[in-house]
């Protein structure tokens, strides 16, 4: 089992994606902003973070950089779910040195499969 | 539908902050703000709220909103969204022609707007209203990454007032966010002028903006004194990334012909979107929709 930060504006789809994590026997978590997502990932250190790009204070590439830049979360990985242009959001994973994106609307299988492919688990 | 216009003053910023999240949340780009950045882009980008909309329908249903940045006989649409389920029902329209109207009871003679590339209907309206294409901008990113060769020249850097001062004698046209009053507005504007040893010289200025735990650098803008624009663009932006090597930043509104292109570009700058200004000339004191 791992821990799982979700940081995401839309409460919907925290919603959503909580169920898909809950489902395989991951602790889950959620901030609705960059600065409350940071004070969450010091406090929590996950094991992942699925990170979207539009947040309402500073987005989610500023966020990575925050995240990558401390030495005590610099290892997480991080995944991208947003539904930035595809091309966008490949070369700023790139760019950002992130762990892989989804871009939506992805499908259930599609997460599962990126979060077991990131933390190294079989899809059961 | 009955469309009524009501000034956005009336409404508080977290009420206008919500309406404009839920009008962006399928947009091409999707860029959410709180009450706080909301609060920022008013002052920053002198919007006058009482000049400013909110469309409701006739049963008190909130359908969009539009803003009005006014800087004496020149004004700016901007935020400009309609609710996705409000769409194709007349708002959009009816929002543009509140702006217009608004502009010309202020005495404007001159409205500017951008629309982010290949948002078609937005654009269309645009250019039913009136406005014309006058540049083509992008919008590019930075992530840290390390400094390959140690920058050249003697870099000077700059306080508030020294960046404001070159920034103020700039001799091109910025589009209304990176413009002078839009960075004097802001207690985050710095800046760096650099003097290569061959001689050639120009200067950037940039916002240095300080969340609560971290800052992150926005609004570049780079005029080169003497020399090759390329080379001396590339050397300030070393300049900026050697001294704020963890420092995320935002470029934008960056000419798509911009002589200091390249520069970015070697910096591992990236694009992000584009965005296309349009301007409308007023030939009427009062405006009337047709």
């Amino acid at each position: 089992m791992a821990r799982i930060l979700y940081i995401e504006d839309i409460q919907d789809n925290i919603t959503l994606v909580e169920k898909i994590v809950t489902s395989r026997g991951h602790e889950f978590l959620s901030a609705r902003n960059a600065e409350s997502g940071l004070e969450l990932a010091f406090s929590s250190k996950p094991d992942l973070i699925l990170l979207d790009l539009g947040l309402p204070d500073a987005d989610g590439q500023t966020l990575s950089v925050w995240l990558k830049g401390d030495p005590a979360l610099s290892l997480i990985p991080i995944i991208v779910l947003t539904a930035w242009p595809e091309e966008v959001v490949r070369q700023t994973v790139e760019a950002y040195a992130l762990n892989g994106y989804l871009c939506k609307p992805f499908s259930l299988a599609a997460l599962v499969n990126m979060i077991d492919s990131v933390l190294g688990t079989k899809t059961i | 539908m009955t469309i009524e216009l009501i000034p956005a003053d009336l409404f508080t910023l977290q009420e206008l902050t919500d309406l404009y999240n839920q009008t962006r949340v399928d947009y091409l780009i999707p860029m959410p703000m709180n009450a706080d950045r909301l609060g920022e882009y008013v002052h920053d980008f002198d919007v006058d709220l009482h000049h400013s909309s909110v469309a409701r329908s006739s049963d008190g249903q909130v359908l969009g909103l539009s803003m009005l940045g006014v800087r004496g006989q020149i004004a700016w649409i901007t935020r400009l969204g309609v609710l996705p389920a409000s769409r194709r029902t007349g708002a959009g329209s009816a929002l543009m022609d509140c702006m217009l109207e608004n502009a010309a009871a202020l005495g404007i003679q001159q409205i500017h707007l951008e629309v982010i590339k290949n948002n078609e209907p937005a654009y269309h309206l645009f250019l039913k209203k009136g406005f014309v294409e006058t540049g083509n901008y992008l919008v590019m990113r930075h992530a840290p990454r390390p400094m390959l060769n140690p920058p050249q020249g003697e870099a000077t850097w700059l306080d508030f007032e020294n960046a404001l001062q070159q920034l103020e004698s700039y001799p091109l046209h910025l589009t209304w966010i990176n413009a002078a009053r839009s960075m004097r507005n802001s207690a985050n504007t710095e800046g760096l002028h650099l003097r290569l040893p061959n001689g050639d010289s120009g200067w950037l200025v940039y916002r240095n903006t300080r969340f609560t735990l971290r800052s992150t650098l926005s609004h570049l803008i780079m005029h080169t004194e003497q020399g090759d624009p390329s080379e001396v663009g590339r050397e300030l932006l070393s300049h900026l990334h050697t001294h704020y090597s963890h420092h995320d930043t935002y470029a934008e509104n960056i000419l798509e012909n911009d002589p200091h292109l390249p520069a970015f570009q070697a910096l591992g700058y990236f694009t992000n979107f584009s965005r296309i200004e349009m301007r409308r000339i007023s030939h009427t004191q009062k405006y009337t929709a047709s």
